[in-house]
């Protein structure tokens, strides 16, 4: 590997004097990797990908394209959904070998990269979109006022990061009691209302690679599937974020990195290093320990994300498709643009099944499922953009990083409320949408950004297989692609 | 015979069981049924997912699972949670439909998602229980131990951070 060695040898080399240099930026120490943990355990960061990642694309958007064009048309979903493993995977690769985030990386590479994306997120990001769904699902179970939900949340949000000593586990403890919950009352619900056929017909779906409908190409719908296609698993820059994540769990070389604190506890944090680390490649000793963090991450990528996103999709399809075979009326709702009102029919329908209860059921669903966005939503911005603070702006590091941290988190709140209180009144669904175009390009950027970080800034033994490649630039092909023949053949960005 | 320590074991499953089984079950049939009838069916669905629930804690108690692998238990739902539908329908449901092999296929196939669920959250539940029983508890000491020397290794690792 290629380490340089300081210029006095009259001494054996010591580790800590040995670094990997990559791009211009501060060299890596090389320091031991530590042991990955005993067994295949099923409780890892990956609980934030799949809360981030379990939102509107698994609930509403997918089911309802199911309904609109057939269960066909799930191929797509299928290979959104797998190359978001694969791009996590690829995500955990750097995060684990360094203890940086991908933003790091990036910055390595090319510094503007990096800045493109801190853009992108604040542009993004800090809309309270996110929020409108869950809340407004809240609304039809209770008759509290969407907005007035979604401030109280808000305020909560901010009040429990700041309070907690330790973010991560806080965080880790909450999201994971919610998935859980949503987890056994989806399959339970979905055993109830739907049959082998339902399942049958969404599972063979996914397999008519191909498929789509002389309908679906047009400019009505061909931007509402690039849509879907994006929010199939996590969208936007949810997964960059995921590097933060990994490493403030101590995965990998992430366990050289001291974690964020909440604001109350700030004074307790650890000086923050300026770069990450590396582990020595060259021992195989090392390279086996590396073996099993791999093994780790990939086993949370199948099983847990994977699955989990599968199986909440296949369950809401399931109910969806029930819900048309009893009352016809749904299909012919959710064509229209509204989602509020085609939530209420899919709820209304769903009811028609089993009860008013039912329906109440469905839309605790979304409320909970808007619940888990938000949390990991605002963490996960808050998160990004300190790290991206603290290492690239000049006098950042005077404050700390939990410091920062909270000026992002109370920053995106604030506005948030404002927005909310104030901001354009055209309805929950009008936030959202603004969001679709820039979101979309940056997950064909970071599929760019992934490719030039693992293969250029990791040494050679631990760099990715030519075929995780391939699917790489497969990734940076079909969102952009699909984003731009869009905006060309049609003139819509994203539905 | 299975003594009052390998039953208190139990108690983090069955209580995820019967939960999971009342919320859902017994909301689902609610509509146009008279109170009873709804009564039944949540507790035709909530008693035999509770029974299952203590059971694998049972066997997680015994050795025959271990914490938080996924492959073992995933079988054990595969195979539970069918048994435990066709129970509630035979007792409170409204016949089926599609015949008796179907449904069984459905019902094993969503029941890996209700498994998933079901770790995820005994994970969570059991190892607490363990604390406080342990102390009376031979069979919660000695899991109890299976659960402190995982967590060992890892904050052995955490321990490393500077």
């Amino acid at each position: 590997m290629d380490t340089s060695k300081p210029p006095v040898a009259a001494s054996p080399p010591v580790e800590d004097e040995r670094v990997w240099k990559a791009g211009r930026l501060e060299p890596m120490p090389i320091r031991k990797l530590p042991d990955a943990p005993p067994s295949v355990h099923i409780l890892g960061p990956t609980v934030f990908l799949v809360a981030l990642g379990v939102g509107m694309g698994e609930s509403y958007m997918w089911p309802r394209l199911v309904l609109l064009f057939g269960p066909e048309i799930r191929w797509l979903f299928l290979i959104g959904v797998t190359l978001q493993a694969v791009v996590m995977l690829e995500m955990a690769r750097y995060a684990m070998a360094t203890g940086e985030s991908i933003f790091s990386g990036a910055a390595r590479v090319f510094k503007p990269l990096m800045w493109f994306f801190f853009i992108v997120a604040i542009a993004v990001y800090i809309w309270p979109g996110h929020l409108s769904a869950g809340a407004a699902a809240f609304e039809e179970i209770t008759g509290v006022p969407w907005v007035a939900t979604a401030v109280v949340g808000l305020i909560l949000v901010g009040m429990i990061f700041s309070l907690t000593k330790v973010i991560y586990s806080v965080l880790e403890k909450v999201l994971s009691l919610l998935i859980g919950v949503l987890v056994i009352s989806t399959s339970v619900v979905a055993s109830l209302v739907g049959s082998w056929s339902d399942v049958v017909s969404t599972i063979t779906g996914m397999f008519a690679f191909g498929y789509l409908p002389p309908e679906a190409m047009s400019a009505a719908w061909f931007p509402v599937i690039v849509g879907a296609c994006a929010f199939a698993g996590p969208s936007g820059m949810q997964q960059m974020w995921y590097t933060l994540h990994l490493r403030d769990s101590g995965a990998g070389m992430g366990v050289h990195i001291p974690r964020i604190r909440g604001l109350r506890h700030a004074g307790e944090e650890e000086a923050m290093p300026s770069r990450g680390f590396m582990f020595d490649t060259e021992d195989p000793a090392e390279m086996a320990k590396w073996k099993g963090w791999r093994r780790w991450v990939t086993f949370d990528a199948l099983l847990l994300f994977w699955g989990i996103t599968m199986l909440v999709t296949i369950s809401f399809t399931v109910i969806a498709q029930a819900a048309v075979r009893q009352n016809p009326a749904v299909r012919t709702a959710v064509q229209g643009d509204d989602r509020e009102v085609a939530l209420g029919a899919m709820s209304d329908a769903v009811s028609s099944v089993g009860s008013s209860v039912l329906g109440m059921i469905f839309l605790g669903f979304i409320a909970l499922i808007g619940l888990n966005a938000t949390l990991g939503l605002f963490d996960s911005f808050s998160r990004g953009q300190a790290d991206m603070t603290y290492n690239f702006v000049k006098g950042a590091k005077k404050l700390r990083m939990s410091h920062l941290y909270a000026g992002f988190l109370w920053g995106v709140i604030i506005f948030g409320i404002l927005i909310l209180l104030f901001g354009p009144a055209d309805g929950p669904s009008g936030i959202l949408d603004t969001l679709a175009f820039l979101s979309t390009f940056a997950m064909g950027a970071y599929c760019v950004t992934l490719l030039l970080v693992n293969n250029r800034m990791l040494p050679k033994p631990i760099r990715p297989r030519w075929w995780t490649n391939v699917i790489i630039g497969f990734g940076a092909f079909f969102y952009l692609g699909m984003l731009f023949y869009s905006l060309f053949a049609f003139g819509v960005v994203v539905g | 015979m299975i003594g009052r320590h390998s039953l208190e074991l139990a108690l983090p499953g069955a209580s995820i069981g019967a939960v999971a089984g009342a919320m859902a079950g017994g909301l689902t049939l609610l509509a146009g049924q008279s109170a009873g009838l709804a009564a039944l069916s949540a507790l035709a669905l909530a008693a035999p997912l509770a029974l299952f629930g203590g059971l694998y804690g049972v066997l997680l108690g015994r050795g025959v699972f271990r914490p938080g692998t996924f492959g073992p238990a995933g079988l054990y739902w595969m195979a539970a949670y069918p048994l435990s539908r066709l129970f509630q329908e035979s007792v409170a449901g409204v016949g089926l439909a599609d015949g008796v092999l179907p449904f069984l296929g459905f019902q094993a196939m969503v029941s890996l998602g209700f498994a998933i669920g079901f770790i995820w959250l005994h994970e969570r539940l059991m190892p607490h229980w363990l604390l406080h029983r342990a102390g009376d508890n031979p069979h919660a000491a000695e899991l109890l131990d299976h659960y402190v020397r995982h967590a060992q290794i890892l904050s052995r690792r955490k321990g490393a951070r500077r």
